[in-house]
């Protein structure tokens, strides 16, 4: 359910450098409500950088970022208290049990006792960790790590989720169960900001994609206005994304490698 | 063997040293300077001890004097190789504990076109890198100028080898520990199913405490010289054992055995080859061996509010307290911070064991208590608070993404930082009444003395430690930047005895410690003191504790958000 009463992420005029490296420049971005939303683009083109200043854990260099209608800079621990986040390669306590750390993640959160116990014992028996949860995390395999770190991010009903390649390492029941939960999710009015490298998902999954190349954005649109302004029709998200980034020379780059 | 992947392989780990050193990641440029500098003043030290132990000889007058100086010289380099080995071992087993949670910086490349031979010697050479080899570069150029003086160039020469061989004859037992402590530690998850966690703890504590046990005998001044006489002289009647071996050939050839020298040589050589054999089997067969995951618990989950909870610490802040009581109990790198109390106690308990053979006198005994009631916790409560936020290592992108305050963060970790050095209070200050007889009142003001140095000191290092958090974990967790963790140490001291003086000044005010220090007119210095009431003192310390907590709390809490809004992770 995309709603336009309201943006779940405002960005106006974000810039962000790391020393003499342009991260983010300049960009003019808005999410609306309910949306899942794909930000695409090169290793380095500012996607992690994005997410973490929707966060507030990144100051921008100017600009302003509102999540939800709040200012992240001003306010970050109340968006944070509404945001679910996925990092890219997320590090767990891994002295703690699968079960231990929910639980920890439940009393961050403060999410209610009983609410806890039937929200945690339901998204492991979801995820098929059932039967694990009392092993300590040192033991787990990486999409068993995966998994804690998504249940970790819709423990306590946000309502923007950060998603950082969620999908890695999953196994495919588990892909599919969470791809099927952000869907059922964004029809309850919760907003996904999905950065990902397997385009195939984000064209099957998102309601609108971003693009970006060296901090700017690129094009924005869904598939049918990435197709025009690519000037691709009928063609998938990846002809588009090569064509859009200037890496189509994809083809001489294999010709040369095998000479 | 491949020569090159072996120097490949070492030149890896020497370069895992950046991190340690906690360099610039990126356009990162490498200065040599700063990598050979340890190894440098190393070399530059053992040159200035020889030098002037050899000046020292050379001006002895007396003949006899001389010849026992040759004869205590001739004792080391005989005993060195040994001692160098029992060193060597400690201080490789403690590199492993340390990199033992960083799976990564242990686990070999085992993708690579690399044989278990290569990786097998790159892996105990690279074992020593760092302060053993430092040592070994101390040491060997100490001896050669020594050897210079003292006219032995050629067993200088020899012993210099033997220790080299020594040096590696250790990391080779280590490796192969390190093989079967792994596949051992395996057995016992399996065996002990919830326990584990618990074996695992009393293990490492036992390991630590025979750690120390052999440290302090090596390095305390006495110990050393009587663990070199007793090794110079024992080596002749457990020649047996083939670790003592290196050892055997210096004697030998000191004592101009040549053919005793030739075989112990030949001896060392094959026992060395017959470990590097066994490290390399053992390594074949359970390098990549992964220990079973640890249950902790089976069965229903029921959430509860908790101790934390009814105490009034929210359920955000109850949940990092418990956190990182799990986190002490299980981690094996942050369990060594137990040790500190046993150490505390040993030392001085053994010292004055040694001194006095019946009862302990009053003086003494009120000296001991204090020690024993006031050091272990103030020490715990300094490290601790340090090291509570380092601790956290790459796990800290939670801190930045959760909902947690400044307030929230100082809070729970000041909470966790007391309770547990209470906890080691009161637990040293148990034993302390056991073995010392103090009356009621020196116990009550030193209780609260203690309680008032943790409140104090905590919150003085905690500030330090979120100021000079290192989250780096490989090749092992840092937590805490030295420089800022060797400053906190200074400050701590210093703000320790301005708590304590007070106590001092009664102390000395009232004689318990007869100290005469001769001043004007040949006054002791107890006559000059003012006399000082003991609660009198006891609360000008709890003014001063009062001030100095409340005032790096406030610190503590400006730089915990400044942490919190930098977090660029």
């Amino acid at each position: 359910m995309v709603s336009n009463e309201g943006y779940a992420v405002e960005l106006r005029s974000v810039a962000k450098r790391y020393a003499d490296i342009v991260a983010v420049d300049s960009m003019d971005l808005d999410v609306r409500r309910g949306e899942i939303f794909g930000l695409l683009g090169p290793n380095g083109s500012g996607k992690s950088t994005t997410l973490r200043m929707i966060l507030g854990l990144v100051k921008p260099d100017s600009g302003s970022v509102k999540v939800l209608g709040i200012n992240a800079q001003d306010d970050s621990v109340t968006v944070k208290r509404q945001v679910g986040y996925v990092p890219e390669s997320s590090r767990l306590y891994e002295f703690l049990t699968g079960l231990e750390y929910l639980d920890f993640i439940g009393d961050i959160y403060g999410v209610a006792l009983p609410e806890k116990k039937n929200r945690i014992e339901e998204y492991l028996e979801a995820l098929e960790l059932g039967g694990r949860e009392g092993d300590m995390i040192s033991g787990y395999s990486q999409g068993m790590k995966q998994k804690i770190t998504l249940i970790s991010a819709f423990l306590h009903r946000p309502k923007l989720l950060l998603l950082d390649e969620p999908l890695n390492a999953l196994d495919p029941r588990s892909a599919r169960i969470v791809k099927d939960l952000l869907r059922k999710l964004a029809t309850q009015g919760v907003t996904t900001i999905m950065s990902t490298h397997i385009l195939e998902i984000a064209q099957a999954m998102c309601d609108r994609i971003a693009i970006m190349y060296e901090g700017r954005l690129l094009a924005l649109g869904n598939m049918k206005e990435l197709r025009q302004k690519a000037r691709l029709p009928g063609s998938d998200l990846e002809d588009i994304f090569l064509k859009l980034t200037g890496t189509e020379d994809v083809r001489d780059v294999v010709e040369a490698l095998l000479k | 063997m491949n020569w090159k992947n072996v120097i490949q392989l070492i030149s890896v780990d020497i370069k895992s040293g950046r991190l340690i050193r906690g360099q610039r990641l990126r356009r990162y440029r490498e200065r040599k300077f700063f990598q050979y500098l340890l190894y440098g003043g190393a070399c530059l030290l053992g040159i200035v001890i020889g030098l002037a132990v050899g000046i020292v000889y050379s001006g002895v007058p007396d003949p006899d004097l001389k010849a026992l100086f040759y004869q205590g010289a001739y004792s080391v380099f005989v005993s060195l190789p040994t001692l160098i080995l029992i060193y060597s071992l400690v201080f490789t087993m403690m590199s492993q504990i340390q990199r033992a949670g960083v799976r990564a910086s242990i686990q070999p490349p085992y993708w690579l076109p690399i044989t278990w031979e290569e990786h097998t010697l790159a892996s105990t050479v690279a074992n020593l890198i760092g302060i053993p080899l430092a040592s070994l570069i101390l040491f060997s150029s100490a001896i050669a100028i020594v050897s210079i003086y003292l006219d032995v160039v050629p067993l200088a020469v020899l012993t210099i080898f033997a220790l080299l061989a020594s040096a590696y004859l250790a990391s080779t037992t280590t490796e192969i520990f390190r093989i079967l402590q792994v596949r051992l530690i395996g057995a016992v998850y399996k065996s002990t199913g919830k326990a584990a966690v618990w074996v695992r703890f009393i293990g490492t504590m036992l390991f630590l405490v025979g750690f120390y046990v052999i440290w302090f005998a090596f390095t305390s001044g006495t110990g050393s010289i009587a663990l070199i006489e007793a090794l110079a002289g024992a080596q002749q009647a457990i020649w047996f054992i083939p670790y003592i071996w290196l050892g055997m050939v210096v004697a030998a050839f000191g004592s101009g055995l040549l053919g005793q020298t030739v075989i112990f040589s030949l001896a060392s050589l094959l026992f060395i080859l017959i470990l590097f054999y066994v490290a390399v089997r053992l390594n074949a067969r359970f390098g990549l061996y992964e220990p079973p995951a640890i249950t902790i618990s089976r069965g229903v989950y029921s959430p509860k509010i908790g101790f934390f909870g009814k105490l009034g610490f929210s359920s955000l802040e109850a949940a990092v307290i418990k956190k990182d009581f799990k986190a002490f109990t299980r981690r094996r790198e942050l369990m060594y911070i137990f040790i500190m109390p046993i150490i505390f106690i040993l030392m001085p308990l053994m010292q004055y064991l040694g001194i006095y053979s019946g009862p302990v006198p009053s003086e003494a005994s009120r000296f001991l208590f204090a020690w024993i009631l006031l050091v272990p916790g103030a020490m715990m409560a300094t490290m601790l608070g340090s090291m509570i936020i380092g601790e956290e290592g790459e796990s800290v992108w939670l801190f930045f993404s959760s909902p947690i305050t400044a307030r929230n963060l100082v809070k729970c970790k000041y909470a966790f930082v007391t309770i547990l050095s209470f906890v080691v209070m009161l637990v040293c200050g148990a034993i302390g009444i056991l073995v010392a007889r103090i009356s009621l009142d020196i116990v009550v003001a030193l209780l609260i003395e203690s309680i008032l140095l943790i409140f104090a000191l905590g919150a003085v290092s905690l500030r330090a430690g979120i100021k000079g958090a290192d989250f780096t974990e490989v090749p092992r967790p840092r937590m805490v930047r030295p420089m800022t963790a060797f400053l906190n140490a200074l400050l701590c001291l210093v703000l320790a005895l301005a708590i304590f003086s007070p106590l001092l000044l009664h102390a000395f005010a009232m004689g318990y410690f007869p100290i005469t220090v001769p001043l004007m007119d040949d006054l002791p210095m107890t006559v000059l003191l003012p006399r000082i009431d003991l609660y009198v003192a006891v609360s000008i310390s709890a003014v001063i504790a009062i001030v100095v907590a409340f005032v790096f709390y406030k610190i503590a809490l400006r730089n915990a958000e400044e942490f919190l809004i930098k977090a660029e992770i």
